[in-house]
C-alpha cells in the first residue's frame, strides 16, 4: 500500500519535474533577452518622468546614429573612440616596454629589489588618479601629459605582476633548466624564468589595460578636445544627456573591444596556457 | 647480466641535514656509501619519502652534501651536472614547450646544431612511443605520456648517467606497469648507467640489476641486493618471490 | 650565519637608497631644477604640520578632509560589498539567474567608474550620494567577479556529499558553496577596497567642500604643490594601511589560506 503511494508520488513528481524542466529550458534560452527587455522597459518608464535628464532609448540610438555620421568637434563617434584607444595603446606600449623589464629585474636580482624595488613599493600605494593634479602642474594637460598619466596607471600592475611572476616560478623548472645545460643566469632567465612567468605577466597587462581605459577617460574629462571622455563631459556641460549616454555606450563597446584584443594576443603568445584560454 | 666492475659514481660516506620548522636540525641521510657501476640499472629502494630524493639531488649536483662526497668518474660533483640526465618525480616537462621542444631542450642549450637536435629528439620520441605527438603541449598529454617526454628528454641529452626520481610514482597502477616494461625495453636497447629511485619493492625487483635498500629516516644503507634474474622478469617466479619476501621483511615500516 | 649577514647588507642598501632618494629630491627642489612646482620633502612636511591646524587653501583641516574621504569611500565600498557579493554568489550558483543577469552585468562591466560621473551629477547632484555611487561602481565589479568565480570553483565532490545526505539546493549553497568561496570573496574585497580608495580623488573632484581629493584639486588651482604632494602621500599611506589592516583581518577569518 505504502509502496504504491510512493510510486504514484514518484510518477507524479517525475512528470512534474519534466514539465518544470521544459519551462526551465525555455526561460534559460530566452534569459538574456528577458533582462534586456526589462532594462528597456525600466528605461522607458524612467524617461517618462523627465526626458531631458533621462532620454529614452530611441533618442540615444538616434544620437549614436547621428554621431556616427556627423562629426562633433572634428571627429565622428568612431573617430573619438580611436583617439581614446590610440592614447591607451601608446601609453601601454611604454608601460610594457619599461614595466616588464623593470619587474623582471626586481624579481630576479636582489640588489635591484633592495634599491629601486623598495622605492617602487613606496610609491605604489598612491592611486593613479591622485597623480593627475601634480602631472597637470608639471606638464599641463596636453597630449603628453595624458600619456604620462595613463602610463603611471598602467605601469603599476605590469611591474607588480612581472615581479610576482618571476618570484613564483617553480623551483622544479629551475632544476630542469640547470640539469639540461642552461648553465648561465641569462640562459635560465630566457628559457625558463620568462616563459614560466609569461601568463602572470599577461594577467598584469590585462589589469593595466582596464586601468588605462579608466585613466584615459578621466584625463579627457578634465581637458580635451577629442576622445570619449571629452564627449561625455561635453554632454554634461551642454546638458545633452543623450550625448552622455551615447558616449557611455561607446565607452562600453571600446572597453570590451580592448579586453578582447588583449585576450587575443594572449592566446597567440601563450598557446600552452589552457587555464587562461578557457577564461 | 654481470655489471661491469668499472665504478662510475662513488657515493662516499654522505650525510645531510635540514633545519626543521622548530629550528632543530633533522638528519635525513646518514653515512651513506655505495658505488654505481658502468651500465648497471641500480635501484635505490626505501620506505616513505625520506632522504632518497635528496640523495639523488645531491648526485645530480642540485644540492651540496654536508659531509662526505660524491664522485662522477673520479671527479667530485659540485654543481648541476648536465652529464647526468634527470627524469623528475612529477611533471618536469616544461608547459610552454611542445613535446619536440621539450625533448631537444638539452641539446639546444648545449648549442648543438638545430638539425642534429631535431634528429636526436625524433629518435627518442619514437623510442618512447610518442610518434605523432611532437607538436602537442604537455597539457594535452596524459600523466604517462608526460613522463615519457621526461624520459626521452633525459636520453636526448646524451647523459653519462640517467637519474630517475620515482618517475612513475604519480601514475595509476596500469600505466605504471606499462611504463615499467617500456623503460626496460628502452634500457636494454640503449645501454646506460641508470639510477632509479622507488618505494615499490616489485618495481625495484622488476628493473634493478642491484638494489640498494635504505632504512627510514635518516636514510642509511641497510643492505645491497644483487638480482641476477634475467629480464624481463616474471613476478610469479620462485626466486623473484623469495627476494621479494626477503626485502619486504627487511624493510622498515613507512610512517 | 652567512644568510643573516647578506640580509643586513640588503637592508643597508635599502636605507642608503632612501637617503639618496630624499637628498636628490631635496636638492632638485631647493635649486628649482625641475621647475617651481617641485616641493621638497621638507616643504611637504611643513605643509603637513601647517594643515594640522590651518584650513587653507582648501577650507578644511587635514583631519576633516581625511574623515570626509573615509566616510565617502567606506560608504561606497560597503554598499558594493552588500550588493555585489550576494549577487556574484547567486549568479555563480544558480545557472538560470546567471543567464538572466549576466547580460546586464557584462553591459556595465567595461564602463569605468569615472565615466559615470557626468550621469551621476545630472541624476543625483553632487552630494555624498553621487560620490558614494561612483565609488560603488568602482568596487562593485571586483566584488561580483570574485565571489562568482569563487563559488564556481566549489569542489563538486563536496556538493555531491551534501546532496547525498539529502541537503536541499539552497542549504548546499549556504553551507558548502558560500564557505568554499570565502577566500575568493576576500580577495575580491581586497581589490574592491583599493579601487574604491583609488577612485576617491575622481569622485571628490566633482564638486565637494572637503575631502582629500578636493584638497588636492584645490591646492592645484592655488598653485600649492606642497599641499598636492602632501595629499598624495596621505592618500597613499592611508591606502597602504587599509590593505595591511584588511590582510590582517583576512588571515584571521580565512584560515584556509588566501588567494
Amino acid at each position: 500500500m505504502s509502496s504504491g503511494v510512493k510510486i504514484e508520488n514518484q510518477v507524479e513528481n517525475g512528470k512534474d519535474t519534466s514539465a518544470r524542466k521544459q519551462g526551465y529550458k525555455f526561460v534559460y534560452t530566452i534569459g538574456p533577452y528577458i533582462s534586456l527587455i526589462v532594462l528597456f522597459i525600466v528605461w522607458i518608464i524612467a524617461s517618462g518622468k523627465n526626458v531631458k535628464t533621462f532620454p529614452t532609448p530611441w533618442i540615444v540610438i538616434q544620437k549614436i546614429a547621428s554621431l556616427l555620421v556627423n562629426p562633433l568637434s572634428g571627429a565622428t563617434l568612431i573617430g573619438h573612440m580611436l583617439v581614446s584607444m590610440r592614447r591607451v595603446f601608446v601609453a601601454l606600449f611604454f608601460a610594457i616596454v619599461i614595466g616588464v623589464p623593470f619587474g623582471i629585474l626586481v624579481g630576479w636580482n636582489r640588489a635591484f629589489r633592495a634599491t629601486l624595488g623598495a622605492l617602487f613599493e613606496c610609491i605604489r600605494p598612491i592611486p593613479v588618479l591622485a597623480w593627475i593634479p601634480l602631472i597637470i602642474m608639471w606638464f599641463g594637460i596636453g597630449e603628453n601629459a595624458k600619456i604620462i598619466m595613463i602610463f603611471i596607471g598602467s605601469v603599476m600592475p605590469i611591474v607588480v605582476n612581472s615581479y610576482t611572476g618571476i618570484k613564483l616560478v617553480a623551483s622544479l623548472y629551475l632544476d630542469v633548466g640547470k640539469m639540461f645545460n642552461a648553465s648561465t643566469q641569462g640562459q635560465l632567465l630566457k628559457n625558463i624564468v620568462l616563459p614560466a612567468a609569461l601568463p602572470t605577466i599577461f594577467a598584469g597587462i590585462r589589469n593595466a589595460t582596464s586601468v588605462a581605459w579608466m585613466v584615459v577617460l578621466a584625463s579627457e574629462m578634465l581637458a580635451a578636445k577629442s576622445g570619449l571622455g571629452f564627449l561625455i563631459n561635453r554632454g554634461m556641460e551642454v546638458f545633452d544627456i543623450s550625448l552622455v549616454m551615447a558616449g557611455m555606450i561607446a565607452i562600453a563597446v571600446a572597453g570590451a573591444f580592448l579586453s578582447w584584443i588583449i585576450s587575443f594576443i594572449e592566446r597567440k603568445v601563450c598557446p600552452w596556457n589552457r587555464g587562461i584560454m578557457s577564461e | 647480466m654481470e655489471p661491469g666492475n668499472h665504478v662510475r659514481v662513488k657515493v662516499d660516506n654522505v650525510s645531510k641535514s635540514f633545519v626543521g620548522i622548530n629550528g632543530t636540525a633533522e638528519q635525513v641521510i646518514k653515512n651513506v656509501s655505495f658505488d654505481v657501476y658502468d651500465n648497471e640499472f641500480l635501484v635505490l629502494l626505501g620506505p616513505g619519502r625520506c632522504g632518497k630524493s635528496v640523495l639523488l639531488n645531491m648526485i645530480a649536483g642540485l644540492m651540496g652534501t654536508d659531509e662526505g662526497q660524491i664522485l662522477l668518474d673520479g671527479v667530485p660533483v659540485t654543481k648541476p651536472n648536465p652529464e647526468m640526465g634527470m627524469v623528475f618525480q612529477r611533471t618536469g616537462t616544461l608547459p610552454w614547450l611542445t613535446v619536440m621542444d621539450n625533448v631537444r631542450f638539452g641539446p639546444r642549450m648545449r648549442g648543438v646544431p638545430k638539425e642534429e637536435q631535431i634528429k636526436k629528439a625524433r629518435h627518442y620520441i619514437d623510442l618512447v612511443n610518442l610518434h605523432g605527438f611532437e607538436k602537442h603541449y604537455p597539457y594535452q598529454l596524459s600523466g604517462g605520456m608526460k613522463q615519457r617526454v621526461g624520459i626521452a628528454r633525459a636520453y636526448a641529452n646524451d647523459p653519462k648517467i640517467l637519474i630517475m626520481d620515482e618517475p612513475f610514482g604519480a601514475l595509476d597502477a596500469q600505466t605504471r606497469y606499462n611504463m615499467e616494461n617500456e623503460i626496460l625495453t628502452i634500457a636494454e636497447g640503449e645501454k646506460r648507467t641508470i639510477l632509479f629511485v622507488t618505494n615499490n619493492i616489485e618495481e625495484a625487483l622488476l628493473l634493478g640489476d642491484r638494489i640498494v635498500l635504505f632504512t627510514a629516516c635518516p636514510a642509511q644503507v641497510k643492505q645491497i641486493y644483487t638480482v641476477s634474474l634475467p629480464k624481463p622478469r616474471d613476478t610469479m617466479q620462485e626466486e623473484f618471490l623469495r627476494l621479494r619476501k626477503a626485502i619486504s621483511d627487511n624493510t622498515d615500516l613507512a610512517l | 650565519m652567512k644568510k643573516d649577514e647578506s640580509n643586513i647588507k640588503y637592508v643597508f642598501l635599502t636605507i642608503v637608497t632612501f637617503i639618496i632618494f630624499f637628498l636628490t629630491w631635496q636638492l632638485l627642489a631647493e635649486f628649482d631644477i625641475v621647475g617651481k612646482y617641485m616641493p621638497s620633502p621638507v616643504d611637504v612636511f611643513r605643509a603637513f604640520v601647517f594643515k594640522l591646524s590651518n584650513i587653507g587653501p582648501d577650507g578644511s583641516l587635514l583631519s576633516t578632509n581625511i574623515l570626509t574621504s573615509l566616510k565617502v569611500s567606506l560608504l561606497g565600498f560597503s554598499v558594493a560589498v552588500v550588493i555585489g557579493i550576494p549577487l556574484g554568489l547567486f549568479m555563480g550558483w544558480y545557472r538560470l539567474f546567471d543567464r538572466i543577469v549576466k547580460t546586464l552585468f557584462e553591459l556595465i562591466r567595461p564602463i569605468p567608474a569615472v565615466a559615470w560621473i557626468p550621469l551621476m551629477i545630472v541624476w543625483v547632484g553632487v552630494g555624498l550620494t553621487a560620490k558614494a555611487l561612483i565609488i560603488f561602481f568602482a568596487a562593485f565589479v571586483p566584488c561580483v567577479i570574485n565571489s562568482y568565480t569563487g563559488i564556481r570553483q566549489t569542489n563538486p565532490a563536496l556538493i555531491n556529499v551534501a546532496k547525498t545526505y539529502g541537503a536541499s539546493n539552497f542549504y548546499t549553497f549556504l553551507h558548502v558553496g558560500v564557505p568554499s568561496a570565502i577566500p575568493m570573496i576576500f580577495a575580491g574585497m581586497r581589490v574592491a577596497l583599493s579601487t574604491s580608495w583609488g577612485t576617491l580623488v575622481a569622485a571628490e573632484m566633482l564638486a565637494a567642500s572637503s575631502g582629500l581629493g578636493y584638497m588636492i584639486s584645490m591646492a592645484r588651482s592655488f598653485g600649492r604643490a606642497d599641499v598636492v604632494v602632501l595629499g598624495m602621500v596621505v592618500i597613499g599611506a592611508l591606502g597602504y594601511i587599509f590593505t595591511l589592516l584588511f590582510s590582517k583581518i583576512e588571515s584571521v577569518i580565512n584560515k584556509g589560506g588566501t588567494v
